[in-house]
């Protein structure tokens, strides 16, 4: 957010894309995710530790709350007043929801986490402060910070597995799921020198390639054919500002994102999980 | 191909050839990768060894031995390391999938813990060697040694791994390979083998309207769970069929379970039975079974049944009713009922299910018999360690080769493995880490990884197609003192049977002419020898011919016998088996130690599950430590109290416990297989691993349990949603 940008058009500003906030989106990364065919296995989850260089904090850290998965499966149990949990457990695969309206974003002092022109929150790591701002107000607690150097922690030769493609953060800095920003950018430069668009399904995050039950779709949502945009499109969910939108035509469609209500417009839209009476 | 020398340069030129069109969507190109949008251009300053372009990452294809469902994957390499491995597509076993082990291949790989040199013993102590010195004690110790003196424990190997080893003890004459795995599905097997006539029956998850599942962890740890979980998410579209799952511990699948239903601990079978009934007196069985089977159910009417396994009368109608409606449905039956005292009888009951409600032929279908009988997987139970330690024991085994296995860890504490291998004259342990066997061995040879190696793969669980799938090494070993598991076999073949494997230099040139010369019976795909190599290697796979089998129906199913309680030890202890650490071989995974157990959510440790009601029983809360005591021993660890757990059991987590195994595993919690009861199902031998029965005392130690998650319910919030499937099939359902 710049000055001449609050000096020039407030309000158009404050309109998201879709009200013709001016907003130029090349493209807008989102995804799918099917809670009722999730089954928790945590596969999404090591393969974005194997992907995007986490690291694994142990369990001291781990009980202080430090860990670093940008992508970690929360169970709920739903029947705790039951004598068993006779409906499963509820599983919620969370990430970072790359939202249209962070809250991330405007509290940062040093503007180190911003909105891309494709519509990540991406984070500068070598700008930023670690004031942690960001952590406090994010809704969904998706942002991990580096209470340590955690690249002296990788015994050797395990530091050999890191991803060239992406940078190990050090101490002191935030770090958050970025929608696999190295294999989009990878994609993207390979199609701009073919002279194309990048085509539906050429990138995929590390959690959806490895999702065994394929409950994770990604792609652009401004592309109207997309994978995920038709599945966003079937179950009624639309990006942009949740107070001035009309209810869904069909109600029970099952397509939701989760704190919609807090207007932060995430780019991650749930399938509701469903269960058989028996 | 005898002769064929190849050195590390040419090896690589021929995988460049067959990686380069393995590029798969989304492969890297030269990128300037930073968050910001501002770009640099990268220049690397050394010449680059041929096909490596820096900055561009290549896809080879190979299969994943993290457990023996045989995945294929895609490794990635770049600037000749191996950095992720993804699905192969061509794969029938995942389709592209991987799970967490499978993730975590590169970090089996890259462990900081690995053997780097051969070890040799010299009184209590291993010290390092050469290969040469190794192999010359083996060569001297096995001289003049009896065919009935030498023997082999193993995993599950298969491929030409399993000829190597099968042609090693064939040069002794000795036919001693025994085979070991923890997590197996042995019981099942033999019930398929003798009520179909087909040991591993193909299951047709996706073509199911409605599953019961007793125990059966398909998603997680039974048989191919990435095959499995594919089909799944099939079985849950369209019409989306139901998931019951009887248990009495809720594992992976049963989180994902319609309805689950808690089961007296090892009283599945009678259930089985109760349905049966049902079916047959409501007129719902659309299968046949003999009179005497007729006559034996008759005492099972729903009473019965609901004072045995404790699920209440209607709930068994219930379930019956919906088995039958929604047809075709499968029943399957899992590790808690294959480990159960009555485990045979148990899952013969839930296969006549099966035969009932007309499943047979329909989600069960016959495999398809996989051409070369000795390259199929030899998978094992807990009866092979049980049979090698007697024979250990009894001082009967001179020489002893382990591979594929920790045995000294994962054997049931009444073995007593260490004090049998004791008295074996000489041990070689082949692995690659310095894990609770290899401690025991006299001569231990450091293996390759699995990224390193050579290998031809057949799955254990064959998905519907008799295929192979091809390991290859996708970086230069990170060792120059480990070698691979066929090459170590080849030397020792060598030295009984020089000639004959003289022409093969090493396991590479061996697999390569084996597997060019395998007959075109095997598949329709090798006809030009020289090309087919590198086109198989590209591809990774290659589908064999062979016939679809033809099932044999015999339902002259027993009673199955109520298990006996016990003052003494009033909980029975499941020893659940976690997608993960598996049966402790991950252990040493810091991915998969930190990566939360699903059920639980607790991360780097052992714990107790125990129902609220237990806990009230036992006076603990959760974080409180335990001592779980059985007739052989007792293990000490914290408490995590839920309500999916029958208040009868308490479970006892596998993968933790180990005594070595590397700075990731050692000292780090309990291994319940070590105070595992002496109990054996009577008709197929194996460990009844879940029938020990056990006392849990309070100690005067608590603390926070670590776990993921600070809240176990949604506490309002609209976090998991869920509606009723009726809504689903007004929206979105097919009729």
């Amino acid at each position: 957010m710049s000055f001449k940008n609050i000096l020039e058009n407030w309000s158009a500003f404050r309109k998201d894309a879709e009200a013709g906030g001016h907003h130029k989106y090349d493209h807008r990364w989102g995804m799918a995710i099917n809670l009722d065919v999730c089954t928790g296995c945590n596969a999404c989850s090591t393969a974005c530790y194997a992907e995007n260089n986490l690291p694994v904090v142990g369990k001291e850290r781990f009980e202080k709350g430090q860990a670093m998965h940008w992508m970690r499966i929360e169970r709920f149990w739903d029947d705790a007043d039951k004598q068993y949990p006779e409906r499963g457990a509820s599983y919620l695969p969370m990430m970072c929801q790359q939202c249209g309206a962070a809250t991330c974003e405007p509290v940062c002092p040093v503007a180190a986490t911003y909105h891309t022109p494709d519509g990540l929150n991406a984070q500068v790591y070598n700008r930023c402060i670690g004031s942690r701002y960001c952590s406090n107000n994010c809704p969904f607690r998706v942002r991990y910070f580096n209470f340590y150097s955690y690249y002296e922690t990788w015994a050797e030769p395990l530091n050999q597995q890191l991803n060239p493609d992406i940078s190990v953060r050090d101490k002191g800095v935030m770090e958050k799921c970025t929608f696999c920003v190295q294999r989009i950018r990878t994609a993207n430069d390979k199609a701009k020198m073919e002279n194309r668009s990048i085509a539906d399904g050429e990138v995929q995050t590390a959690c959806a390639q490895a999702c065994p039950t394929g409950a994770i779709v990604f792609g652009d949502t401004m592309d109207p054919n997309s994978a995920v945009s038709k599945l966003w499109a079937k179950h009624e969910v639309k990006r942009g500002d949740y107070l001035s939108k009309k209810p869904k035509q069909h109600p029970e469609k099952r397509g939701y994102r989760i704190f919609e209500e807090l207007n932060v417009d995430p780019s991650v839209m749930y399938l509701e999980r469903v269960r058989e009476e028996i | 191909m005898s002769g064929f020398k190849v050195n590390r340069r040419d090896f690589l030129r021929v995988l460049g050839w067959g990686g380069a069109g393995t590029a798969l969507a989304g492969c890297d190109m030269p990128s300037t990768v930073t968050l910001e949008e501002g770009k640099e251009d990268v220049v690397a300053y050394f010449m680059p060894e041929e096909y490596v372009i820096p900055g561009v990452g290549v896809w080879y294809a190979s299969t994943c031995t993290q457990c023996a469902a045989g995945c294929g994957v895609h490794g990635r390499v770049r600037e000749g390391r191996a950095l992720k491995l993804e699905g192969n597509p061509e794969s029938a076993v995942n389709r592209g999938k991987t799970c967490m082990m499978g993730q975590a291949g590169v970090q089996a790989h890259y462990n900081p813990d690995r053997l780097t040199q051969p070890l040799l013993r010299d009184g209590n102590a291993l010290k390092p060697v050469s290969w040469e010195v190794a192999l010359k004690k083996i060569a001297e110790k096995t001289a003049d040694i009896k065919s009935d003196r030498v023997a082999w424990l193993s995993g599950t190997v298969s491929g030409h791994q399993a000829v190597l080893i099968n042609d090693y003890l064939n040069a002794y004459g000795s036919k001693q390979h025994f085979t070991h795995e923890t997590i197996n599905a042995n019981v099942w097997q033999a019930v398929a083998r003798d009520m179909l006539g087909d040991a591993q029956p193909v299951l047709r998850i996706d073509k199911a309207q409605s599953i019961l599942s007793f125990g059966a962890d398909f998603l997680g740890t039974w048989q191919s769970p990435v095959h499995f979980a594919a089909q799944y998410a099939k079985f849950r579209s369209g019409k989306r069929g139901i998931l019951i799952q009887a248990e009495s511990k809720m594992s992976l699948t049963g989180g994902s379970a319609d309805a689950w239903v808690a089961v007296r601990p090892g009283s599945e079978g009678i259930l089985a039975l109760g349905i049966a009934q049902t079916l047959i007196k409501r007129g719902w069985a659309k299968g046949d079974v003999p009179a005497k089977v007729k006559d034996m159910l008759a005492k099972y009417d729903v009473g019965m049944v609901s004072n045995a396994t404790g699920v209440a009368g209607d709930r068994i109608q219930r379930i019956a009713a919906v088995l039958s409606q929604r047809a075709p449905s499968l029943v399957l039956a899992g590790a808690p009922v294959e480990g159960a005292e009555n485990a045979y009888d148990s899952v013969a009951a839930v296969m006549l299910l099966n035969v009932l409600l007309g499943n047979i032929g329909h989600t069960i279908e016959p495999s398809v018999q996989f051409a070369e009988t000795r390259m199929q997987a030899r998978t094992g139970g807990t009866r092979g360690v049980v049979e090698f330690a007697k024979l250990a024991e009894a001082k009967k085994l001179d020489v002893a080769f382990i591979s594929h296995a920790n045995p000294v860890y994962s054997a049931p504490g009444f073995v007593k493995m260490k004090e049998a291998l004791g008295k074996v004259g000489f041990k070689v342990v082949m692995t690659q880490f310095p894990d609770e066997t290899a401690m025991q061995a006299d001569v231990v040879l450091p293996l390759y990884s699995a990224l390193e190696d050579w290998g031809t793969h057949v799955a254990a669980y064959n998905a519907g197609s008799a295929s192979i799938s091809f390991q290859q090494p996708l970086m230069e070993p990170l060792y120059k003192e480990t070698r691979g598991f066929g090459d170590a076999v080849l030397a020792l073949l060598k030295q009984r049977k020089p000639k004959e494997y003289a022409a093969f230099n090493d396991y590479y040139a061996y697999l390569k002419a084996s597997v060019t010369n395998m007959p075109a019976a095997v598949s329709k795909d090798i006809k030009n020898k020289d090309q087919i190599w590198n086109a198989l290697l590209q591809k990774g796979v290659l589908e064999t011919k062979g016939n679809v089998g033809k099932f044999k129906i015999n339902a002259a199913v027993e009673a199955v016998a109520e298990v006996q309680g016990d003052a003494q030890f009033p909980y029975r202890l499941l020893p659940s088996a976690r997608l993960g650490l598996w049966d402790g071989r991950h252990a040493n995974s810091p991915w998969l130690q930190e990566a939360p157990d699903q059920i639980s959510k607790i991360v780097w440790a052992s714990w107790v599950e125990m129902h609220p009601i237990t806990a009230a029983k036992v006076g603990v809360k959760g974080g409180d430590y335990v001592r779980v005591t059985s007739a052989q021993g007792s293990v000490e660890a914290q408490v995590y109290v839920f309500s999916g757990i029958h208040p009868e059991a308490i479970a006892v987590p596998l993968g933790q416990g180990h005594e070595e195994y590397g700075r990731y595993a050692k000292g780090l919690g309990v291994n319940p297989n070590k105070i595992l009861s002496p109990v054996f199902d009577k008709k197929t031998g194996e460990v009844a691993s879940y029938a020990t029965r056990v006392s849990v005392t309070k100690l005067d130690k608590s603390a926070r349990l670590t776990h993921l998650g600070a809240s176990d319910t949604q506490q309002g919030r609209k976090l998991v949603s869920t509606i009723p499937a009726a809504i689903y099939r007004r929206t979105e359902g097919e009729a």
